[in-house]
């Protein structure tokens, strides 16, 4: 047998295999008729999800609970909800809780990392870092790949420009997509102190989901109700009063709290009135 | 257990002086070094994808590797009748049967020696340190592992007539063993009921060789397995290629050769 | 005459592994003596069984019925094969190994010490004279020379019993001749050689002692003069009758 064939069909064993099971997981169990026609199909996007999952496992050292352990019911990973500066304690899978089905995954959880654990290190990041550029790669549409790679770029390795091109080769890709005119705007604003441009982006980003998301039944709320608050304390910061209250107003309309947005409206019309 | 070494000293001469083992190794080298010269975001300290795909191809090359030269033992014996003079000298059938299996296990341990050599560079050339324990463990493991996969091998060229079909179907069987053995359990309790019981006990049967893929304690530097636990698993394998010989020499033993 | 080979009532049958079809007699109520120091032809047209006998004679194929003995000891003994020399038919040896190493495996396996391996090695490659290319690997060799590296390996361990499948097939006439020579040497040894062929020039020349067989039966046994003198024709006419073939006049 010549060893190149079974390489080839190793990897490709390896990778059917990994796309399915995650297509297993995003189609719910009930639906698995659909699994196969996907896999043939669009077996280029679901190797990018694998791929980004791959990197949300490399935010937890490795740890990741796989389709069997559990199933995620928003499709979305663990680490693009920390980027959004979720709190930590749903981490319920510590080792001293976690209840083994019997003695050989008892055994087995010596072999692999079976405990919940965040990178250590700041620069740690990094290692995230590949999978994410590999998963534009596989599929350039897929928004989240650039705002969290954004996100790790700019916060943690202090990588503004890298984070900045980054954002831009998605917005070629994907030139509606609010969720990466966001995180651009939201880079000129706090890394780079570039208001004007941050102003015209996130305007930009405003227009961009009040074309595509408003007319919705379920619009995303949450990210319109982000760019509105990036926004208005753009305006704010900048002495621009009367269009951050503009900005909190209309996003008293959209947020889960509007009684704060009110005070926020408040405080700033009293600043305001006072000359 | 002299016979038993100068029949294991052939095959490990076998594998040395044939060409498919370099081949292997020379692609690893450049698939590693191919993926480790992309440009990420102009940092040079990213290390772990690399260590990722680097511990990839030498799982599939150490599959590869140990199930090819199993699979044609004992068929190249045959057709090239070698195994006539051979078994015409005071030697008993598990001798053979041991000789082959020990000459392939330790020719495998041999390329992974080479192969985790290599990963060690790579790694070290970016992270600067040498976790030797943490890569003699997980090299342990994998070798044990790969013995499993021998005997099973060296029991398939007995069933299975064709070496090419034997060794696809011992490829896959590990490859899909390595996937899903850590989730057979979880997949029985999703079933009903004659069926879960059916495959929890398969669970407990099958040897679940994923235990012995420690690779991503090693590519997130995690601490040393406790050595006990490691020489549990080693048991573990042990006990499994045993069975897997002791049931190849069953058959084997009186086997008509003609 | 002290008994080396002995065989008795022996019988051989193949079962087909397609169901419908019949089992196969290879070998039917054979017996047989080698006494040593002799040198025993085996002879029987393609097909007569003389390989199936061999096979049960060194363990490889269990007999169907009947028993077979070497020094006293019953075939089915790994410990009778340690004073026999084996030479297959159309053996194609390791070929990523010298001829050195080879020999060296095989004395390795025969437990010899290492001292009296080399001089074994040394005395066999210079008898069957592949001494020249002792470094070379086998894939090298020509099929006379790989039938020779065949014959040394058969007598790395200095045996007392030699059983030779074909030995001079598919050689050209040189190659048999010193393969003839090889024998009386052994011979004059003091060895006992067993040997199968289905050319008869050669065997009138080195044996004490020939059998027929054709179609698994033995047709005819004895010294080579006395048959001669029995038939009065020369040992291919005798051959030739016994199968019942007979020649235009
Ligand atoms: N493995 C086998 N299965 C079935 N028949 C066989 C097998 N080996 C040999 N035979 C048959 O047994 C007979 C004797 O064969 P063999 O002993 O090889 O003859 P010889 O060596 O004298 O040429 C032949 O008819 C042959 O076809
Ligand atoms: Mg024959």
């Amino acid at each position: 047998m010549p060893p190149a064939l079974p390489i080839a069909l190793a990897l490709a064993i390896a990778l059917a295999a990994g796309g399915r099971l995650l297509l297993w997981q995003q189609a719910g169990v009930q639906d698995t008729g659909s699994v196969f026609a996907l896999l043939l199909g669009e077996s280029r996007r679901a190797f990018a999800d694998q791929v980004f999952l791959k990197a949300d496992a490399y935010f937890h050292q490795g740890y990741y609970p796989s389709v069997f352990d559990l199933a995620l019911p928003d499709g979305k990973t663990h680490m693009a909800k920390e980027t959004e500066g979720h709190d930590h304690d749903d981490h319920s899978h510590t080792p001293s809780e976690r209840e083994y089905r019997d003695w050989l995954e008892r055994f087995g959880s010596h072999f692999y990392p079976a405990e919940h654990r965040h990178m250590e290190k700041f620069g740690d990041a990094r290692e995230i870092l590949p999978w994410l550029r590999l998963s534009a790669e596989l599929d350039p549409h897929r928004v989240d790949t650039y705002t969290v790679a954004a996100y790790w770029l700019r916060e943690r390795l202090n990588k503004v420009n890298d984070a900045e091109a980054f954002l831009r080769d998605g917005l070629r890709a994907n030139p509606g997509s609010y969720e990466i005119l966001f995180e651009l705007g939201r880079l000129y604003a706090e890394n780079n102190r570039d208001v004007p441009r941050a102003r015209a982006v996130l305007e930009l980003a405003i227009e961009k989901w009040l074309r595509q998301e408003a007319g919705k039944p379920n619009p995303d709320e949450l990210a319109y109700g982000h760019i509105l608050a990036q926004l208005a304390a753009l305006e704010e910061r900048t002495g621009n009063l009367p269009q951050a209250i503009n900005h909190f107003t209309r996003l008293k309309r959209v947020s889960p709290a509007p009684d704060t947005v009110q005070k926020r409206i408040e405080e700033l019309q009293t600043k305001l009135s006072r000359p | 257990m002299n016979t038993v070494w100068a029949l294991a000293n052939v095959v490990v001469l076998e594998m040395v002086r044939r060409k498919d083992f370099y081949v292997l190794f020379i692609l690893t080298v450049l698939l590693t070094g191919t993926a480790g010269s992309v440009n990420l975001f102009n940092d040079r300290s990213i290390v772990r994808y690399l260590k990722e795909i680097c511990l990839l191809l030498i799982w599939v090359s150490g599959l590869v590797i140990a199930i090819t030269c199993t699979a044609r033992q004992i068929p190249a014996e045959r057709e090239h009748r070698t195994i006539f003079p051979l078994l015409a000298k005071p030697v008993t059938r598990a001798q053979f049967l041991l000789g082959k299996f020990l000459g392939c296990w330790l020719a495998t341990g041999l390329a992974l020696a080479l192969f985790y050599l290599f990963f060690g560079l790579v790694s070290a050339s970016r992270e600067h340190s040498w976790p030797v324990a943490n890569y003699l463990q997980a090299g342990w493991l994998h070798w044990m592992m790969l013995g499993i996969v021998i005997a099973f091998t060296l029991l398939g060229s007995i069933v299975f007539a064709a070496p090419s079909s034997n060794g696809t179907i011992c490829f896959v069987c590990s490859a899909g063993m390595l996937l899903l053995g850590r989730h057979l359990n979880k997949v029985a309790l999703s079933l009903a009921e004659p069926l879960q019981s059916l495959l929890y006990g398969l669970y407990f049967v099958l040897p679940h060789l994923e235990l012995f893929d420690v690779r991503d304690l090693i590519i997130h530097n995690w601490e040393l397995i406790p050595w006990g636990v490691v020489a549990l698993a080693t048991l573990y394998a042990a006990a499994y290629a045993a069975f897997f010989l002791f049931a190849a020499w069953l058959i084997f033993r009186r086997r008509a050769l003609n | 005459m002290e008994t080396t080979l002995s065989i008795e009532n022996l019988r051989v049958e193949y079962r087909s592994r397609d169901l419908g079809e019949s089992t196969k007699v290879a070998v039917r109520a054979l017996n047989l003596r080698v006494g040593q120091g002799e040198v025993f032809g085996f002879l029987g047209p393609n097909g007569a069984g003389k390989t199936s006998t061999m096979n049960v004679l060194l363990g490889f194929v269990p007999p169907t019925s009947g028993t077979a003995r070497i020094f006293g000891v019953d075939v089915r003994e790994p410990i009778a094969r340690q004073r026999i020399g084996y030479l297959p038919e159309q053996t194609y040896y390791y070929k990523f190994l010298t001829a050195e190493e080879l020999l060296r495996f095989y004395a390795g396996i025969f437990q010899i010490p290492k001292a009296e391996t080399e001089q074994r090695i040394d005395a066999v490659l210079k008898l069957v004279e592949l001494d020249h290319a002792r470094k070379r690997q086998i894939k090298t060799y020509s099929k006379g020379m790989q039938q020779r590296a065949g014959l040394a390996q058969a007598l790395i361990n200095n045996p007392d019993l030699l059983i030779l499948d074909e030995p001079t097939s598919g050689l050209d006439p040189i190659g048999r001749m010193k393969v003839r020579e090889i024998i009386q040497r052994l011979k004059s040894e003091g060895k006992t050689v067993f040997f199968s062929s289905h050319e008869l020039g050669e065997v009138e020349t080195v044996c004490d002692r020939v059998a027929i067989l054709h179609q698994g039966e033995l047709k005819t046994e004895g010294r080579v003069s006395d048959l001669l003198r029995e038939h009065s024709a020369n040992l291919e006419q005798i051959f030739l009758n016994l199968i019942g073939f007979t020649s235009q006049p």
